[in-house]
């Protein structure tokens, strides 16, 4: 029972971080139809700048705020350079695209940074436990859990309580008519890169505080639990982004954990195995997103 | 008339057949004017002061093949070795080349099609290629040669690539020599209980080398209390396999693993998060790559490099000299060695067999024996192109990244 506790705990952790990037990943695909699989460039571009502020002697207090603007930054202008040029092209273009702000961003790492693994380091803090009961648990597993917690409340404050919200939403559910009603396109679009910005540099603090690395590619992890986590809660619906993620998190752990060892290393494709079974019974994901067509 | 014509003809022919015979690169003339049992000075060549270089060589040049991966999965080894291997080639033709031959190196990238890199390099007239590690790049190298041109895997330790009989060698120790060390010199320390991570059985390097650890240390009688299993480059959460080893660690356990050095030290953190702080870490050369060495909470992690570089010897005197040079260092410092071992070991071969012919050189390497690299002593006589090399083990002590044991 301890054992199972303390699992649920760590999947808990585990879980807000993808909560948070499939929160992202929800907000632009609500506002553009965009699948983006360049979100995870925002946490590579924010990792080479964790590299090298720390490298510095910069603590992770000035760290933190840098990571967080450079995502809101890097988001928007992968916006400017390449989504705003194909606004309003098919889906599979913004699809390629999104591809293509990958590779490319991949690609300058490695030819003009390095290949090479950049390694930083991880607050003292970050592997340290407090008790509770017979629950050992991480001050890194609170602190995730707590900062994702009030995170989300922000986030629901922004979307249902200001005009900006209003647009966003007004948006998702129908592009066309919101500017038909006065919604400025290019604002909801860039506030929303900006949000999902926002919530990857979150993410994205945690993820690197823990992995205490950056590479070229090091996005393309997060962003694909991202992109499955928003498709298991539904995609374009926010709370099941953030629904999703919890799942994926403690799918994730309990199966690394309850697996017998002989099958353990195969916990990954269960849970790939687990999505595809949900996808057959449950196409639309946990949260059926019922609105009109998007642009 | 027509007959004189004929005649003309033919001596055109005969001629021109004479003289593509004459420069046929793969004859079996020396490339050379070396005598028989002539070495490649090593240290001539490293020696060699760009600034005030010899006459060039003018015989036949001796080309070097490098089929190179600069992608992020081996270019942090393939990119620093592709850049050093053209500067020691320039040093040796500093000195007037290798007996009289200039050295040639050509860099193909592999991309995502090693075999039109492979096949560039074979039109150039490469009489050997050095390649990248990993098999899923080295391997489409070896259907392309057909086993008919030497092949040096230079950071590789994937026993699978190595086949003497198809001319491919490794240059350093294979995944077996360089984990059953590994868990020799942890049962050295007196530690008789292991803790392994393993990405799964028989899985090339991330599976293989959990393998023969375990393998070699349940043969001097060590008992494996858990096998963890992760994946490799990339989980630096390892909360659900902490939970599991604090409720059966008695805390003097050696772990092992072949993970990069993020994922030991987060994983370190960990566990010792959960008061387990008296565990032995060892891993392989895995660790080099990523620079345990830079790493914190990096105290007491042992590895396995392929050389063990002081202040002032060869190797780090040949880096060095790059880095004056060139104005810039290069990465992944304990591999570099290799590919210029690679190297030297493809031209002992010519100059062993007196020839030019690929096959030919293979067959010469196939038979060196006692070379002296850059990287410690290299035979591939009696081997099937895994040279039984000693394995050096590194340990952090006081921060310091220094040799403690050499095994074998």
């Amino acid at each position: 029972m301890t054992e199972l506790l303390q699992n649920l705990i760590d999947g808990l952790g585990r879980g807000s971080i993808y909560a948070l990037l499939a929160l992202g990943v929800a907000v632009i695909f609500g506002v553009m139809h965009l699948l983006n699989f360049a979100h995870g460039e925002l946490i590579t571009v924010s990792g080479y700048v964790a590299f090298w502020t720390i490298s510095e002697g910069w603590s992770w207090y000035l760290v933190t705020p840098v990571i967080i603007g450079t995502a809101i930054v890097t988001s928007l202008v992968i916006e400017r350079v390449a989504f705003s040029r194909v606004r309003g092209s098919s889906d599979f273009t913004l699809l390629l695209t999104s591809f293509g702000v990958h590779f490319v961003v991949s690609a300058i790492f490695l030819l003009y940074v390095s290949a090479s693994v950049k390694t930083f380091s991880e607050p003292g803090w970050v592997a340290n436990t407090f008790p509770i009961g017979s629950l050992n648990i991480e001050v890194y597993d609170a602190v995730v859990i707590g900062v994702t917690l009030v995170t989300l409340l922000a986030t629901s404050w922004l979307i249902q309580r200001t005009m900006f919200g209003l647009a966003l939403r007004a948006a998702a559910a129908d592009f066309d008519t919101a500017r038909l009603m006065g919604v400025r396109s290019d604002t909801v679009i860039r506030g929303a890169f900006a949000l999902s910005g926002l919530l990857a540099g979150i993410a994205g603090v945690f993820w690197l505080m823990r992995s205490g690395h950056t590479t070229p590619t090091v996005g393309i992890t997060p962003m694909l639990k991202g992109v499955l986590a928003a498709l298991i809660g539904g995609l374009g619906s926010l709370r099941g982004a953030v629904l999703g993620g919890i799942v994926l998190g403690l799918a994730e752990v309990l199966l690394r954990s309850r697996l017998p060892d002989s099958v353990a290393s195969l916990t990954e494709g269960f849970v790939f195995l687990m999505i595809a079974l949900l996808f057959i019974f449950r196409p639309q994901g946990l949260i059926r997103v019922a609105h009109a067509e998007r642009v | 008339m027509k007959l004189k014509f004929k005649f003309l003809i033919a001596l055109l022919a005969v001629f021109a057949l004479a003289v593509s015979a004459c420069g046929n690169d793969d004859d079996d003339g020396g490339a050379t004017s070396a005598p028989d049992g002539a070495e490649v000075d090593i240290n001539a060549v490293l020696a060699a002061d760009l600034n005030n270089c010899e006459d060039a060589p003018t015989g036949d040049p001796i080309r070097v093949g490098m089929a190179m991966d600069f992608s992020d999965v081996v270019g942090f080894v393939d990119i620093p070795g592709s850049k050093l291997v053209p500067f020691i080639a320039e040093k040796a033709n500093c000195i007037g080349g290798i007996f009289g031959s200039p050295v040639e190196v050509r860099v193909a990238e592999v991309g995502d099609d090693a075999v039109l890199a492979t096949q560039e390099l074979l039109d150039w007239g490469a009489h050997f290629l050095i390649g990248p590690p990993f098999a899923d790049f080295a391997l489409p190298i070896l259907q392309t040669t057909e086993g008919q041109v030497p092949l040096f895997v230079a950071a590789s330790t994937e026993p699978t690539l190595a086949d003497a009989s198809n001319n491919s060698y490794l240059v350093t120790f294979d995944d077996h020599g360089m984990s059953g060390a590994a868990a020799q010199w942890a049962w050295d320390q007196g530690i008789t209980r292991a803790i392994v991570f393993t990405e799964g059985e028989g899985i090339p390097y991330t599976g293989v080398n959990p393998d023969a650890f375990i393998a070699k240390f349940e043969e001097l009688g060590g008992d494996v209390v858990s096998v963890q299993t992760y994946v490799w480059a990339a989980d630096t959460d390892f909360s659900a396999q902490v939970n599991e080893i604090a409720g059966i660690s008695q805390n003097n356990e050696v772990v092992f693993s072949a993970a990069l050095g993020f994922q030991v030290t987060a994983l370190r953190g960990q566990l010792e998060g959960q008061g387990l702080d008296g565990l032995t870490y060892i891993g392989t050369d895995a660790l080099d790559a990523t620079g345990i060495q830079f790493e914190d909470n990096n105290e007491g992690i042992a590895h396995t490099p392929h050389t063990s570089i002081s202040p002032g010897d060869r190797i780090d005197t040949m880096l060095a000299d790059y880095e004056a040079t060139k104005g810039e260092a290069l990465e992944s410092r304990g591999f570099m060695a290799l590919y210029v071992d690679s190297m030297f070991l493809g031209i002992q071969g010519i100059l062993d067999c007196g020839c030019t012919n690929p096959a030919d050189i293979g067959a010469a390497v196939a038979q060196i024996e006692g070379f002296q690299g850059l990287t410690g002593e290299i035979t591939f006589a009696g081997t099937n192109g895994i040279p039984p090399k000693a394995v050096p083990i590194n340990r952090i002590v006081d921060g310091v990244d220094t040799l403690v044991a050499t095994i074998g």
